[in-house]
């Protein structure tokens, strides 16, 4: 329970069965007598939560004559702001989506094939009716709020504790250090107050921490002072699209290359060392400029540049993400990065403590990689009879020479949550089709709040498109109850056991409201802040090393980057941000390798030509995008596409999953998958029919002033000191 | 046709003949948008997406250049392309992005040539597309210098929203059929409902009251949108509008073709300003620490 015990809390039978937007209504009341707020023409805004990717972001759904028509950010909310980016603008499109699945399916031999609800919950209650807890596991995605409640406690009436949490998009490494050195896992960054960020490959106006968060952030670091952002990553993102100086880093390097920063700050900059051990004080005396150039092959102009930006432009602050974390030392560049930040005394400047969420089991609970290999690993050992997958596609994001797909065969029975078929839906033995985001109950804690203790309420913002799905919160209540366990006997559905959290929820949160007028004000606003709790940062740098060698492979690197955008590929089947054209390569609903010009020569290739990418594990073919934001020994593919068949019509045979071909390594301090640490030979292969199709015609602007810049010197000149707009 | 209205008709244009253009604007609504702060993340052109029932064309149409997308995410590279000139190694100063949507000049070159007279002025200084009055003739497209109207050359309403994907269209404005010319609108069905709005609460349009689709969505706050007529006002004291703020004090006038700058060093600029188009958007340099 998020508040309170079950039994004691426990309000009668009266709950309404049948949710509808008007509270109380038992049944859908057609529209010859319209609910009173219902006028024709005119639009209604409900708040709810968005559920495309982790960060939780509020929102507002324009509803008109019972549809929702148009999603907008929630102003009251601290993460969004009332902004919102195109992942959640096509949250409408996941919803209306043609493809999703509106029945419960069984495996018959070989298919799977339309059942009810009772032959699925049946199967269900026949399979896990005997299990021991250590068979049984359950994988998700980033959970948090009262459906973590109730799936730990469905755990709990099986006595498994068997929880695997997988997102391919993370921060995971980056958590652990800060955990690590500065006791808190999820600090908090002030870009506002920021005058310069050096980002090693932490693109968080895409795909790192909360992006729409750190967008808004973004707009306060970017007024004057102007503050001055560095990024250093192997191929360009979002946030190094927008960076002042944009440096290539050939993957792993990351880490030589922020010690050999550390080095010049204190050799030229006279900045202190104290307070880290002595064996890292060793180690960043170790990395002198030659070093550091030898190492990372960046100009040693460029290193001094950098260290005397962050220096000037004081305070600083030093990211780091997904291209700097996906090594086997991973965990020693993040680290590296971690030290700059000390070094430059910005931790209690501009690194601070977000304070820690008050209710433990309502808190978000962050997926990562290292729960896919550890799971593959498990179903390889047959450790498991029963698995429930939802929110993941791991048949899809685990890559082939991890054997995952393999190891799925060894687990006997499999039963997915899902809204669409997909590649993980295939290999199930039931599946239960999910209600959408937009017509689901659920409440949300932000993985990310700046300073704030939010909890964002997802409401339906319709009736379902279909009878046959089921919210997840509602799934999880039937299954506890099929358990047995007479705790949860009065809650007729999910909308009833919320509605009876809410009630109990400590007195300090409902500011003298009644109890009726409390829910209204937490739905009206959509989010209720319930504090959170001191928890001081605590700078403790620990020991670590850096590999001098980091193998002398002639062959090129993989990067499997993601965008904001399809994301870890989830999204691909939305029709929207297929043609929505990707923010860098300007590519549309495709797949594309970016290579640089002088490497696209080797290789022999022109812009659209097809190259083979082989590594230790399988091979791809792409076609190419020519463009100097990537490092010369270094192949990018952003994820997204390569779906199955299954994967509905927009998403099918489309592209590559650049995922699929990496080898199994992994970040050795944390286990996480070694994402940027794939070699791979890259070849010239035969063009095919299908071509790179590409918006605008110009790369450049031909001397045409489209897009006029200015310095920054100028900026601050005229603009200097005003915050006005 | 009352005869007040005759004589009101008749004196616009006489008024018009005599001193040149159109004088009797109730709103001519603006944009401001900051380069600086815009990191082409794409969220406008979705939310227009939405808002303005776009269909989606598909990959083989979109090849042939016909994507719907009312307002588009321009990038542009300060370095060539391969086989050009090598001057650096990277583009070391990222990309340059360019949220690109019908500039509603107020001397648009797509109205004069228009058959029609599908396309015209508003007394809300919009250009506006009347989409059953076009012909189709595309003469408007051929003589943007934007690019930015964009013509149904199929049927794209018959793929574009499978069951039930065109739930989501939105009712306040139409689904646009083949032969039929469209462009941006600066989201008219939400100007229209708060004028419709304000008219019957009798007071004037507030200042934000009408947000564009893009606007809205920005995560940077990029896009100031506002009624350009709205100044200051000594009698009632109220404010001049944002956008008018940030025109004003970019330096930026309307009716030039050549911005005469008191301070030549603030950064606004209208695109192709110099072809007399004189748009309603107003964009503000990129900046970069160089």
């Amino acid at each position: 329970m998020g508040w309170g015990g079950v039994g004691a809390t426990l309000v009668g039978c009266d709950m309404p069965s049948t949710v509808t937007l008007e509270e109380g209504k038992e049944e859908v009341v057609s529209y010859l007598v319209p609910e009173e707020f219902v006028i024709p023409g005119v639009g209604v805004w409900y708040a709810s939560t968005c559920r495309q990717c982790p960060s939780g972001c509020g929102i507002h759904g324009r509803v008109r004559e019972g549809r929702v028509l148009k999603l907008e950010g929630n102003p009251e909310s601290s993460i969004n702001k009332g902004r919102l980016c195109q992942m959640g603008q096509a949250g409408l499109q996941a919803h209306y989506n043609p493809d999703r699945i509106s029945k419960p399916q069984i495996r018959r031999g070989s298919s799977l094939v339309d059942a009810t609800w009772e032959e699925a919950y049946g199967l269900i209650a026949e399979k896990t009716a005997n299990i021991s807890g250590s068979k049984f596991a359950w994988m998700t995605g980033s959970v948090s709020g009262h459906q973590s409640v109730l799936l730990q406690a469905h755990l709990e009436s099986i006595g498994s504790g068997n929880h695997f949490v997988h997102e391919t998009i993370n921060n995971a490494i980056w958590a652990k250090v800060s955990e690590d050195m500065l006791g808190d896992s999820n600090p908090r960054i002030r870009l506002d107050k920021a005058q310069s960020v050096l980002s090693f490959g932490a693109d968080f106006l895409g795909t790192w921490g909360s992006p729409l968060h750190f967008s808004t952030e973004y707009a306060k670091f970017r007024t004057s002072p102007r503050g001055t952002l560095i990024q250093v990553e192997p191929n360009m993102t979002l946030t190094g699209a927008n960076a002042d100086l944009w440096v290539a880093s050939k993957p792993g390097t990351e880490g030589a290359l922020a010690l050999g920063i550390a080095n010049q700050l204190v050799s030229k900059h006279s900045l202190s060392m104290s307070g880290l051990p002595s064996s890292v004080q060793s180690l960043i005396r170790s990395y002198t400029m030659d070093e550091t150039v030898t190492a990372t092959g960046v100009d040693a102009d460029r290193i001094a540049d950098i260290a005397s930006t962050l220096k000037r432009r004081s305070p600083s602050v030093v990211l780091a993400g997904a291209s700097a974390q996906g090594h086997e030392h991973g965990y020693q560049c993040v680290a590296a990065a971690m030290v700059l930040n000390i070094i430059l005394g910005n931790i209690g400047e501009t690194i601070e403590s977000n304070g820690e969420f008050a209710y433990a089991s309502m808190a978000p609970v962050s997926g990562n990689t290292q729960s896919l290999v550890a799971f593959s690993q498990a179903a390889a050992d047959k450790r498991f009879d029963v698995v429930f997958f939802s929110g993941v596609n791991p048949v899809y994001t685990a890559p082939k020479s991890l054997g995952l797909q393999e190891n799925m065969a060894n687990i006997p029975f499999k039963v997915v949550f899902s809204h669409f078929n997909d590649e993980t839906t295939a290999m199930a033995d039931v599946v239960l089709p999910l209600a959408s985001g937009e017509e689901d109950w659920g409440t949300h804690v932000a993985p990310y709040q700046a300073g704030v203790g939010e909890i964002s309420i997802q409401q339906p913002l319709m009736e379902p498109l279909s009878k046959d799905t089921r919210g997840f919160g509602d799934i999880l209540l039937t299954l506890l109850k099929k358990r047995k366990e007479s705790a949860y006997e009065g809650f007729a559905d999910y909308y009833a056991y919320l509605r009876n959290a809410f009630s109990t929820i400590p007195a300090e949160h409902k500011n003298g409201a009644s109890d009726d007028q409390f829910w209204a004000d937490v739905l009206s606003a959509g989010l209720i802040d319930v504090g959170v709790t001191d928890k001081p940062l605590n700078v403790t740098a620990v020991e670590f090393n850096m590999p001098k060698e980091l193998g002398n492979s002639s062959d090129m690197v993989l990067a499997p980057s993601a965008r904001l955008g399809f994301w870890d590929g989830r999204h691909a089947n939305l029709p929207w941000l297929q043609e929505a054209p990707d923010q860098i390569s300007k590519v549309v609903w495709d797949s594309w390798a970016e290579l640089h010009p002088s490497t696209a020569k080797k290789i022999g290739v022109k812009e659209g030509d097809m190259v083979k990418i082989a590594s230790a594990s399988g091979e791809i073919n792409v076609k190419v995008y020519i463009y100097k934001g990537v490092h010369p020994d270094v192949i990018a593919v952003p994820l997204g596409q390569g779906h199955d068949a299954g994967f509905s019509r927009y998403a099918k045979d489309r592209g590559v999953n650049s995922l699929s071909i990496l080898d199994p390594k992994v970040d050795k301090m944390t286990g996480e998958l070694a994402l940027y640490s794939t070699n791979v030979k890259v070849t010239k292969a035969a063009k095919t029919d299908d071509v790179l199709v590409r918006f605008g015609g110009s790369e450049t602007q031909i001397g045409r002033k489209l897009v006029s810049t200015v310095s920054a010197d100028v900026y601050e000149r005229t603009e200097g000191g005003d915050h006005v707009a | 046709m009352s005869l007040s209205n005759l004589i009101d008709d008749w004196s616009r244009y006489r008024k018009g003949r005599e001193e040149g253009g159109f004088h009797d604007y109730e709103h001519m609504w603006g944009m401001s948008i900051d380069l600086n702060k815009c990191i082409g993340c794409n969220a406008c052109s979705v939310a227009c997406y939405a808002e303005n029932n776009l269909a989606v064309v598909g990959k083989e149409k979109f090849e042939k250049g016909q994507g719907m997308h009312w307002l588009r995410l321009e990038r542009y590279w300060d370095e060539p392309d391969l086989g050009e000139e090598r001057t650096t190694e990277f583009q070391q100063h990222g990309a340059s992005f360019l949220p690109m949507m019908c500039q509603q000049c107020n001397a648009a070159t797509c109205e004069p040539v228009c058959p029609v007279a599908a396309t015209y002025h508003t007394p809300d200084g919009l250009n506006a597309q009347v989409y059953n009055r076009c012909i189709g003739s595309r003469y408007c497209s051929n003589n943007c210098p934007y690019r930015l109207r964009y013509f149904n050359f199929w049927s794209y309403y018959e793929d574009s929203w499978p069951a039930p994907l065109q739930m989501q269209l939105n009712p306040d404005i139409s689904v646009r059929d083949k032969g039929v010319m469209e462009k941006c609108t600066f989201c008219v069905q939400r100007i229209r409902t708060v004028k419709d709005t304000a008219r019957m609460e009798d007071r004037k349009v507030r200042d934000g009251e009408v947000q564009t689709a893009c606007s809205q969505t920005c995560p940077t706050g990029a896009i100031e949108f506002g009624d350009m007529l709205g100044m200051y006002d000594p009698e009632t004291g109220v404010a001049e509008t944002k956008v008018t703020r940030m025109w004003r004090k970019h330096q930026v006038e309307f009716g030039k073709t050549k911005q005469n700058k008191q301070t030549p060093d603030m950064r606004g600029y209208r695109v192709f300003e110099f072809l007399n188009t004189d748009p309603c958007v107003m964009y503000l340099d990129r900046v970069r620490e160089v």
